[in-house]
């Protein structure tokens, strides 16, 4: 079977693309959406930077990995030490306490783990991460996030799609619809299951109102990482056969009706997907990879879940190095409830942690020493954080009021803290960093203004970042 | 009857109004002119934190909340969203400083909290009188003011004027038009020097006609009747077959169901069932079919549980109009929110989303926390209309018609009567007073005759409380007295099922004690319209009854709810139980008793159980004292009993007390403005004495004929799916902000048609379907496609790719897997390895879902099918009266390797190979004809044959090379585009 060459085909016709795209934004994007290699060709490296192109202004970076931690660390035990909780451990908190999801509020909980100061920055970080804390001078530590949702799934939405209810476009559909993919064989927003889809579903993937060519594809460990990508028939002839009859149907039916967009689409379509086929498994082969990189992320750790959890790093590498835009891990499962420790914290912080460290740390020096790291965006974080007093006796509640993300990677300012919480750790009280801020750093770094990159839907041009959202400056490099 | 507002909202009405007052009053400062020590502190301490902190958001460039902190006028006089944020003389009173302290609902500046010192500066210089050199700002742009609402400039725009009927245009061709809408068209083209595509062969007519309106693929002895038919009018004919067919309801009830954005559970952590969700389904199908006429449709369901007659189902004779009103209820919910007002905001908000575009084809949604920006929409109709939705409530409905259950419980009742009749009157008077202590209240005693001030639902509760004489057989065929002054669901027969919901209440008092008896009753309470009470954070509003006859005090610990709105549910079966991950409907068959209600500052009920009130048991009619007919009376009563069947219950809307909501200022609950009485929109009741202050009325405005609205919104709906595009591009949005009517006078023509037909759709299609317009071919021809690039003229029909639910369905017909049964509950969905997450059925539905119509699959929110998701199915969220018609990689991988599909293709080919004493020749034929409508063309039939020797000879003997024919004829284009 020939391919045409063609990749990712314009989703609806040009004409009614160009409609939806608000003034300004419509050209540009239709170009990248519809050339053949989209944004990147725009931006080629040059010299290993990516200062250059950029759908609004200089990009920095070209993709994202986004680790999400679903069910929310809890900041005061990972990145934001807070001293006063050991001196009143036990006593009821002296401040006014917010409604809560269990609302069985405990007294002050001090942190299990010890923190260190670590790298040349002397950030501290506990002793729940220390190898990601070894990387500490590649991130800038947000330790005043705040988000407007106590539920998991509103805030799971809110996180991914800045809008607490389903059926709003995931952040990686954005910046796809912006950018467009660079991969021939491979969608440009990719989420690799870890194992455990977090509270809302799928939909924190969806691509909501945009087109689905920009829903995110999830990717689960084992075997078959795609569904359908596995030809049914019992040899490649068999499949190229039939395929070879489909395209002589459609080009019969091309001559009798015209060469409607939409059929041609179709087509294009077609053979994308037959070479996603053969790109997939390609993908998730990792004998070309060394004992060394292995062993980098953790592939020989004792405890399982570290070891799957390395797998889905690696793989976002691979992503990355292909082209794919914006790569989503969700968490591996360690049998306890994700990040979501409502009680019992010391053992399930502990065995999360665990799961995720090394790999973390892995794939960061990894995309460093490829010189990856400098075009790729790396944020990490959960939907919320939790809080400083306990839930029962040993859980945290959760709490959106003041928690830590880290970014790295390409144009983000390494070894910096942002923002800071109360004494507690309870409320971010300097320069607090919205959910909307967050995604309008991200697309600034990838070359996007986010106040520009817009689809009119519902008699709205939309927005990621609805009508909120800053760029926080301090993070950038 | 109007609650009074939350403590809350009282309280910040309070600020709101000492701020309003200031506005009015003379402030001291104002007086005189400001010391020159005061002009240097301002300059000094306080005009720098205004540059730096505040004015970024405040100032020339943005002003948030409306507001702009860059002259006194605009700090003092004109103010934002809230008022003017400075009172001079008045820091306390001044919203300013409550901001900067953070001790408000506002916290300024919102990044970082200024300094202590910062705050005493500006503290003390609002104390000072906040003195502010005059000259400095730019007061005349601050006092000018920036709301550009103006309703009666915006009220021009073309959908808010009265359908006219125009006069059909004269045409040149005059051979081409066969009625109006074809004049219409003709019109336009002629004047762009364009003419007509040429008539599609009647293959792809009946093709396109038959998806059009069963979303079915014709079968080949359709196609072959049609052909035969030479007669004249065999088009219309065969439309007319279609319309009749009961596949036309299922496939329209799909196009529909998009629209009130159906699905059967309510997504969020555990996705709850939304239970009896297929019954509105059941629902549309039917009124589709029956043409109910489509004001009727929309009354439905907008009030149908306010009809007094409403329709009934054909055959059961159950209420078919009650059940439109499930239509509000197939939003998202939350399983536990932390801020349950909000989750009602976020509920009433898709409501009022829905409704808007739904019936409207507006956004009123977008006036939620600023005047819609565009079209003539304001704050304060959209809170007018979030009157009405907090007002309505959830009930699981009794759908029986009388002669079910109602005609046996009068008999039931009478013959209590009788034998109450018959016995000797004991004394009169009714339970003493309850003692209430400083701090109770009494909430409900049922002291009297009847249930005035609840609205109940159901037979079980009878018509009133237990009253002094009143006697029920008992269940070992004796007589049982009953004591006066209970709410007693048992009173007449255990097995029949019913709720009394109480008045809408604010909570003010921290405990509520209710005195009860009973087994398996339950008592809710639903804050702000809460219905998915359970733990955490809801267990306690809760209550099980099971304790059996004595009289028990049951009380819930409302504190964390004090300032809400609420109302009780005392319910027997008819309501909804979430437990664990799971949604159920409490069983009916045991009978609840409540014989007080109240509300208190104690967390101890009044007196002990024993001293309130006697149990509603009162003792048996001792044998001696039973008249002599007893005896048989009882009989006959136990007979009855023991016949009355399970009600038929629904989701539904009930009505409550009427609530009139405050605008929220920004959106924000925490900042109200005035409060708006329920009505419909102003722009649309110019000239109107009728308020629409219920939901029958607002109901009846919107199906309106005068309304200009609905009828154009619904006609441009069945045109776009027709002819692939509305006459308004944006079928949701016929505001200034969606597309403009290609054919503004065709619309209106086609809107008066409507009317004038007595809102018939069926003969709406009839209609659209008969013109000339509709038989175009979709073929593109390069001049007229110059001429006219987006097809707006209609120069042609618009190629169609078949809807995701068409697609799948089309395959299950050519299987000969389709299973033509109508109706009943939803088939459980498949659930792939890649379909994860919480909530997950325990069990997966079969691959082929029985071969069931894609529209019977259970549509779970968390857990859509993957398959239809591919071919653009809209997730649930809201309105969508237009899918994409997207193209993805993921679609020709499920067409190459879903095993749904492959398993279509082999059951396919295994039925069409196994024709007996076909040729391979006729074999081929026959695939051809059933996938495409059409025999095939050229050298198709070789190429098949070829493609079936190549892969004999490859191994795939028999029904497999077979399969792969079937299978490539489903991948190919041909199959799921309609041209």
């Amino acid at each position: 079977m020939s391919h045409c060459g063609r990749i990712i085909a314009p989703p609806l016709s040009r004409r009614a693309m160009l409609s939806r795209c608000a003034n300004g934004f419509g050209a540009l994007a239709m170009a990248s959406l519809l050339t053949e290699r989209g944004f990147g060709a725009r931006l080629a490296p040059e010299g290993g930077s990516w200062e250059a192109g950029g759908l609004h202004h200089p990009a920095k970076a070209r993709s994202v990995i986004f680790l999400y931690m679903d069910g929310g660390p809890s900041q005061v035990d990972t990145f934001d030490p807070k001293p006063r909780l050991d001196r009143e451990h036990g006593q009821p908190i002296q401040a006014r306490v917010e409604p809560t999801q269990f609302n069985n509020v405990g007294a002050v909980l001090r942190s299990p783990w010890p923190f260190r100061k670590r790298g040349e920055s002397g950030i501290p970080v506990s002793d729940l991460f220390p190898l990601v804390g070894g990387c500490v001078d590649d991130l800038a530590v947000v330790r005043s996030m705040v988000s407007n949702f106590s539920e998991h799934t509103n805030a799971n939405y809110f996180l991914h799609t800045c809008f607490g209810q389903q059926g709003r476009p995931s952040a990686g559909a954005w910046v796809t619809y912006g950018l467009g993919s660079e991969s021939e064989d491979l969608p440009g927003f990719v989420v690799l299951n870890g194992g455990l889809i977090p509270p809302g579903g799928l939909d924190c993937f969806g691509n909501g109102f945009l087109p689905a060519s920009y829903q995110g594809s999830v990717l689960k460990a084992g075997e078959t990482p795609l569904a359908n990508i596995t030809p049914t028939e019992p040899t490649a002839e068999d499949q190229l056969r039939k395929l070879d009859l489909v395209r002589a149907m459609d080009r019969d039916v091309l001559a009798r009706v015209g060469d409607h967009d939409a059929i041609e689409s179709a087509i294009a379509n077609g053979e994308l997907a037959f070479r996603m086929q053969s790109a997939v498994p390609e993908l998730t082969d990792l004998s070309g990879e060394s004992p060394e990189t292995l062993r980098l992320y953790g592939f020989d750790a004792p405890y399982p879940p570290t070891r799957s959890y390395a797998r889905q790093c690696l793989l976002a590498r691979r992503l990355v190095e292909r082209g794919v835009r914006f790569v989503e891990l969700t968490c591996p499962g360690v049998g306890h409830d994700r990040w979501d420790q409502h009680s019992n914290l010391k053992v399930g912080h502990e065995d999360n942690a665990r799961a995720v460290d090394q790999p973390i740390a892995g794939l960061l020096r990894d995309l460093k020493g490829r010189g990856l790291l400098d075009s790729t965006v790396v944020v990490w974080g959960g939907e919320f954080g939790r809080t400083p007093m306990a839930q029962g006796t040993d859980g945290r509640d959760h709490n959106p009021f003041g928690f830590t993300m880290w970014l790295a990677g390409g144009g983000v300012k390494g070894g910096t803290i942002h923002g800071a919480t109360d004494d507690y750790g309870y409320h971010a009280v300097q320069d607090k960093v919205e959910i909307y801020d967050l995604h309008a750093t991200i697309l600034h770094l990838l070359g996007i203004d986010h106040t520009r990159l817009t689809y009119r839907f519902s008699g709205r041009d939309m927005r990621l970042t609805d009508v909120h959202g800053r760029v926080v400056p301090e993070l950038l490099a | 009857m109007e609650p009074p507002l939350p403590s809350r909202s009282r309280r910040i009405l309070r600020i709101v109004a000492i701020l309003l007052m200031a506005m009015i009053r003379p402030a001291p400062a104002q007086e005189e002119a400001p010391s020159p020590e005061g002009l240097a502190f301002f300059e000094t301490h306080v005009r720098p934190v205004l540059v730096e902190r505040c004015l970024s958001c405040h100032g020339p460039e943005a002003q948030k909340a409306g507001l702009r902190l860059d002259s006194r006028a605009a700090a003092l006089e004109v103010g934002g969203d809230s008022g003017p944020p400075v009172v001079a003389g008045d820091p306390d009173g001044s919203l300013l400083i409550e901001a900067i302290r953070y001790d408000s609902y506002i916290q300024m500046p919102p990044d970082s909290k200024l300094s202590d010192a910062t705050i005493d500066r500006l503290t003390e210089w609002v104390a000072m009188g906040a003195p502010w050199p005059a000259g400095s700002g730019p007061e005349d742009e601050a006092t000018a003011g920036s709301d550009p609402f103006d309703l009666e400039a915006r009220a021009g725009h073309w959908s808010l004027q009265p359908v006219v009927e125009p006069e059909v245009p004269e045409v040149s061709a005059r051979g081409w038009p066969r009625n109006p809408i074809d004049r219409f068209l003709l019109a336009r083209l002629e004047g762009a020097g364009l003419s007509p595509a040429p008539e599609a062969d009647r293959r792809t007519l009946i093709r396109r006609a038959t998806f059009d309106l069963t979303g079915l693929p014709p079968t080949r002895a359709e196609i072959e009747a049609f052909l035969q038919d030479d007669r004249p009018g065999a088009f219309d004919r065969l439309i007319d077959r279609l319309l009749a067919s009961p596949s036309y309801g299922e496939r329209w009830a799909r196009h529909w169901l998009d629209l009130v954005r159906f699905a059967e559970t309510s997504g969020h952590e555990f996705d709850y069932d939304i239970l009896t969700a297929h019954r509105y389904r059941d629902y549309v199908i039917r009124a589709l079919n029956e043409d109910v006429p489509y004001d009727r449709f929309v009354i439905e369901h907008l009030a149908g549980d306010l009809l007094d007659n409403p329709r009934r189902h054909p055959t059961t004779g159950t209420n078919e109009s009650i059940l439109g009103t499930m239509a509000f209820f197939f939003a998202e919910g939350t399983h536990s929110p932390v801020d349950v007002r909000e989750e009602m905001r976020t509920r009433v908000d898709n409501q009022i989303d829905v409704l808007g575009k739904a019936f409207l084809g507006l956004t009123i949604a977008c006036a939620r926390c600023h005047d819609h920006k565009f079209d003539a929409i304001s704050t304060r109709d959209y809170y007018a209309l979030a009157g009405h939705l907090q007002s309505l409530r959830h009930q699981y409905a009794f759908l029986d018609p009388p002669d079910r259950i109602d005609d046996r419980v009068l008999e039931l009742q009478s013959i209590r009567s009788a034998l109450a009749a018959g016995l000797p009157r004991s004394e009169a008077a009714g339970p003493p007073a309850l003692p209430l202590r400083e701090g109770d209240a009494l909430f409900e005693e049922f002291s009297g005759d009847s249930f005035d001030g609840w609205f109940p639902s159901g037979q079980a509760f009878g018509d009133g409380p237990t009253r002094p004489g009143d006697v029920t057989p008992d269940p070992d065929g004796g007589l049982l007295r009953l004591e006066a002054g209970w709410a007693h669901s048992g009173a007449i027969a255990t097995t029949l099922q019913g709720v009394l919901r109480s008045r809408t209440f604010e909570i003010e008092s921290p405990y509520l004690h209710l005195l009860v008896a009973g087994t398996g009753g339950r008592i809710n309470l639903v804050v702000d319209g809460f219905e998915k009470i359970r733990s955490p954070i809801y267990g306690g509003l809760t209550i099980g009854v099971n304790h059996g006859d004595g009289p028990r005090w049951a009380t819930m610990d409302v504190s964390m709810w004090q300032g809400h709105l609420a109302y009780l549910e005392l319910a027997d079966g008819a309501s909804s139980n979430y437990t664990g991950g799971t949604s159920g409907l409490w069983p009916g068959d045991g009978w609840l008793a409540v014989g007080a209600i109240v509300t208190s500052i104690h967390p101890e009920p009044p007196v002990p159980a024993g001293e309130a009130k006697p149990g509603p048991a009162r003792g048996r009619v001792a044998h001696g004292e039973l008249p002599a007919e007893a005896a048989s009376l009882i009989d006959r009563y136990r007979q009855v009993a023991a016949e009355l069947p399970e009600p038929t219950l629904a989701l539904a809307a009930a009505e409550g007390t009427g609530i009139d909501v405050p605008v929220h200022i920004r959106g924000s609950s925490k900042n109200l403005g005035e409060v708006v009485p329920r009505r419909f929109l102003e722009v649309l009741s110019r000239g109107r004495e009728d308020r629409a202050d219920n939901r029958l009325a607002l109901a009846r405005r919107i199906a309106d004929p005068a309304n200009p609205l609905t009828a154009r919104v619904l006609v441009n709906r069945l045109w776009a799916h027709h002819f692939g595009r509305g006459i308004v591009a944006s079928p949701d949005d016929f505001g200034a902000m969606g597309q403009p009517p290609t054919h503004p006078e065709l619309l209106d023509w086609l809107a008066s048609e409507f009317i004038r037909s007595g809102w018939s759709i069926k003969h709406m299609h009839r209609l659209i379907m008969t013109s000339s317009a509709y038989r175009m071919s979709s073929r593109l021809f390069p001049e007229a496609e110059a001429a006219d690039p987006t097809n707006a003229l209609l120069h042609r029909m618009n190629l169609k790719r078949l809807e995701a639910e068409a697609i799948r369905d089309a395959m299950l017909a050519l299987s000969g897997r389709l299973e033509p049964k109508l109706f009943g509950p939803s088939v459980p969905p498949y659930l792939s390895p890649f379909m994860e997450g919480r909530g997950r059925p325990s069990n997966s539905g079969p691959i082929d879902g029985d071969g069931r119509r894609s529209l019977y699959i259970n549509i779970r929110r968390n857990f859509l099918s993957p398959f239809l998701l591919a071919f653009d199915f809209p997730s649930p969220a809201t309105c969508r009266g237009r899918r994409d018609a997207s193209n993805v990689p993921a679609q020709a991988l499920a067409l190459m390797n879903d095993p749904f599909v492959v398993e279509q293709a082999r059951l396919w080919a295994g039925r069409a190979a196994s024709a007996p004493g076909a040729s391979p020749e006729e074999v081929v034929d026959a695939l051809y004809e059933s996938a495409y409508s059409r025999p095939p063309i050229g050298a198709e039939r070789e190429r098949a044959i070829a493609f079936l020797r190549e892969g004999e000879a490859a191994g795939r003997a028999g029904v497999e090379a077979w399969a792969d024919l079937c299978h490539a004829l489903l991948i190919a284009k041909e199959f799921r585009y309609i041209d």
